[in-house]
């Protein structure tokens, strides 16, 4: 992905959000960009881990990024607030990113921040990449749509948020967490889902970085169980956590895993 | 057992495995339990079967070993230390199980070796109670107890935070309040599997000291001279304790305030005797751990109440009303 060298624009760009680290890295050179956050460096967490390999890191913290004169800071709406506050105080400009809940809001964020970087004519690049890819992925609808739903740590989350939903249905899926979140649970239980008629499980298949809790109920034995009768996508966290032209890649994952699906239960019913 | 004390262990045994039952007929979601009995039965592989053996029964099971766990403990430490705030959770012994058990799972230790979890729980808790009965051994006062408490247990909070800000996993660090305040959720037949018969060999270490304990309450000198030999039951009782509340707190957290609840409200039912205590006490923790799982579950609060909040709400003024008498007595 080559980025314009241009030399106008803000020259020492801080992100202190890997939402924005994510769109930031893909407008432009690394040698604009003066510090990203700690994950922006970890390919599990990140898809741009390779763009940003030898930018400086931050944990979102004042102190590490105001001695880098930044002339454009981008920060998430509600993480480093802190820090956020302290760097508006000495005179940068700072672009608070929204928790963005669609893929039009995705594509409005990209284009304020390469506005904001100067980078107008590259953000329009971006934007419309992610439209042809999005719409490699329309394609005949089966007469039935799977029922998929997302599974990860901490268990089933109905609302990962609308951008969720939004990138299941772009993929031609039913993300059934809808349908059983309707009393507004933040997370659905175990056995709700596995009571749920299940055609596709979608798991988080990202790198594991040491053992926790939330990451064992991935290998409760309900779980493993339930895997026997429906389809087990694996799905990679950094492709989906944050609002970026990343979330492409995962729509085209999830439609070519409902092909499959689609191929499997065709196989089923023609005998 | 004399009649008396039949009279009520019996209703209570019954109680905690009715309310077991409960347990596992009620859950998040409507169940049909009739096709999952027969799906049991027959052996064949539905959904309904995955939830009622793997999520429903692990839960069911675990509420009543962890609350029997919990309630006996309690029971005996207080007989033990002749202290009636003499409780695992007050004296710090849950917290030193969190802590064990935290350094087990979070070093990787148990994804080799599973067994490593519930060891892990044990051997804090035996630390930890070893350092309490040391204390209490030698004629402390009740607030000497506490205080002693107190410090081991803000160590033992503070330790298992520090265990889980250095694991590398993002999610570790929002995950202590599962070990300190405790919950029976997504548990699984593995945990039983794991906890369940070293809970087992705690309880019958304990219940083997009844008749010690009785003799203890008349001092220690009587003790010894009925013939008791008093290290022995102490190493007996502790080994014990270590046992069942390690376990417990290794596979559902450190959920408190049972163990000195339960022996407070049933000691004039067994005319103050310290040794058949015990049972009943095992029961009453069973029925009001299992009571207060079946509450977080059915009250719409989402995400779920952990265990433990449920038992400080009903425990901490329990806790205020007997220090208030302690103080009139005083």
């Amino acid at each position: 992905m080559a980025a314009p060298l241009s030399k106008e624009g803000p020259q020492r760009i801080v992100s202190l959000n890997l939402c924005a680290d994510q769109i930031i890295a893909r407008l432009v050179p690394k040698e604009r960009i003066a510090s990203v956050t700690f994950l922006a460096a970890e390919p599990h967490s990140s898809t741009v881990s390779d763009l940003v390999k030898g930018v400086s890191t931050n944990q979102g913290l004042a102190e590490e990024v105001a001695g880098l004169d930044p002339d454009l800071v981008l920060a998430g709406r509600y993480t480093a607030r802190g820090a956020v506050g302290f760097l508006e105080r000495h005179g940068s400009s700072v672009v608070d990113l929204d928790v963005s809940e669609s893929f039009a809001e995705t594509r409005t964020q990209i284009l304020d921040i390469a506005k904001a970087a100067g980078v107008e004519e590259r953000g329009v690049a971006l934007v419309d990449e992610m439209d042809r890819k999005l719409a490699e992925n329309v394609d005949t609808v089966a007469a039935r749509k799977p029922r998929a739903m997302m599974l990860g740590p901490n268990g089933f989350a109905t609302s990962y948020g609308p951008l969720v939903d939004e990138m299941l249905s772009r993929a031609g899926l039913i993300n059934i967490a809808a349908e059983l979140g309707a009393e507004g649970r933040a997370s659905i239980p175990l056995e709700a889902a596995i009571l749920g008629k299940l055609d596709m499980l979608i798991v988080d298949s990202g790198e594991r970085t040491g053992p926790a809790l939330a990451q064992e109920v991935l290998a409760h034995p309900a779980v493993r169980a339930l895997k026997h009768g429906v389809l087990v996508v694996e799905l990679p966290s950094n492709l989906w956590t944050c609002a970026g032209p990343q979330l492409t890649d995962a729509v085209a994952l999830l439609a070519d895993a409902r092909r499959r699906w689609e191929r499997e239960t065709l196989e089923q019913v023609k005998p | 057992m004399t009649r008396s004390n039949l009279a009520l262990t019996g209703p209570l045994a019954l109680a905690a495995l009715s309310l077991a039952i409960v347990s596992a007929a009620i859950g998040y979601t409507p169940l049909d339990l009739g096709k999952a009995m027969s799906d049991v039965l027959s052996g064949a592989d539905s959904l309904e079967r995955i939830v009622f053996v793997e999520l429903r029964l692990p839960r069911a099971i675990l509420g009543l070993a962890v609350g029997f766990s919990l309630g006996i403990t309690g029971a005996a430490m207080q007989g033990l230390l002749r202290n009636p705030l003499a409780d695992p959770g007050v004296v710090g012994v849950s917290s030193g199980a969190a802590l064990g058990a935290v350094i087990a799972f979070y070093s990787g230790l148990s994804q080799g070796l599973e067994l490593a979890l519930p060891l892990g729980g044990i051997l804090g808790a035996a630390l930890t109670a070893g350092a309490v009965f040391w204390m209490g051994g030698r004629g402390t006062s009740t607030a000497a107890l506490i205080l002693a408490g107190i410090a081991l247990s803000s160590l033992a909070g503070a330790m298992s935070a520090l265990a889980l800000n250095l694991s590398p996993n993002p999610y570790a660090a929002l995950e202590i309040i599962f070990w300190l305040m405790g919950s029976l959720n997504d548990r699984s037949l593995t945990h039983v599997y794991l906890a369940l018969p070293l809970m087992v060999v705690g309880w019958v270490l304990m219940l083997r000291s009844a008749h010690a304990l009785d003799a203890l309450s008349l001092g220690e000198d009587t003790a010894s001279s009925l013939g008791f030999n008093l290290s022995a039951v102490r190493l007996n009782l502790v080994a014990g304790a270590a046992l069942s509340v390690g376990s417990a707190v290794a596979v559902t957290g450190a959920i408190g305030f049972v163990g000195l609840i339960v022996p407070h409200l049933l000691r004039p039912f067994v005319g103050h005797r310290p040794g058949r205590l015990l049972l009943v006490s095992g029961f009453g923790g069973a029925v009001l751990t299992l009571a207060a799982d079946i509450g977080v579950r059915i009250v719409p609060i989402e995400p779920e109440l952990k265990l433990g909040v449920v038992t400080a709400l009903v425990g901490a003024p329990f806790l205020f009303s007997l220090l208030w008498r302690l103080k009139r007595e005083a």
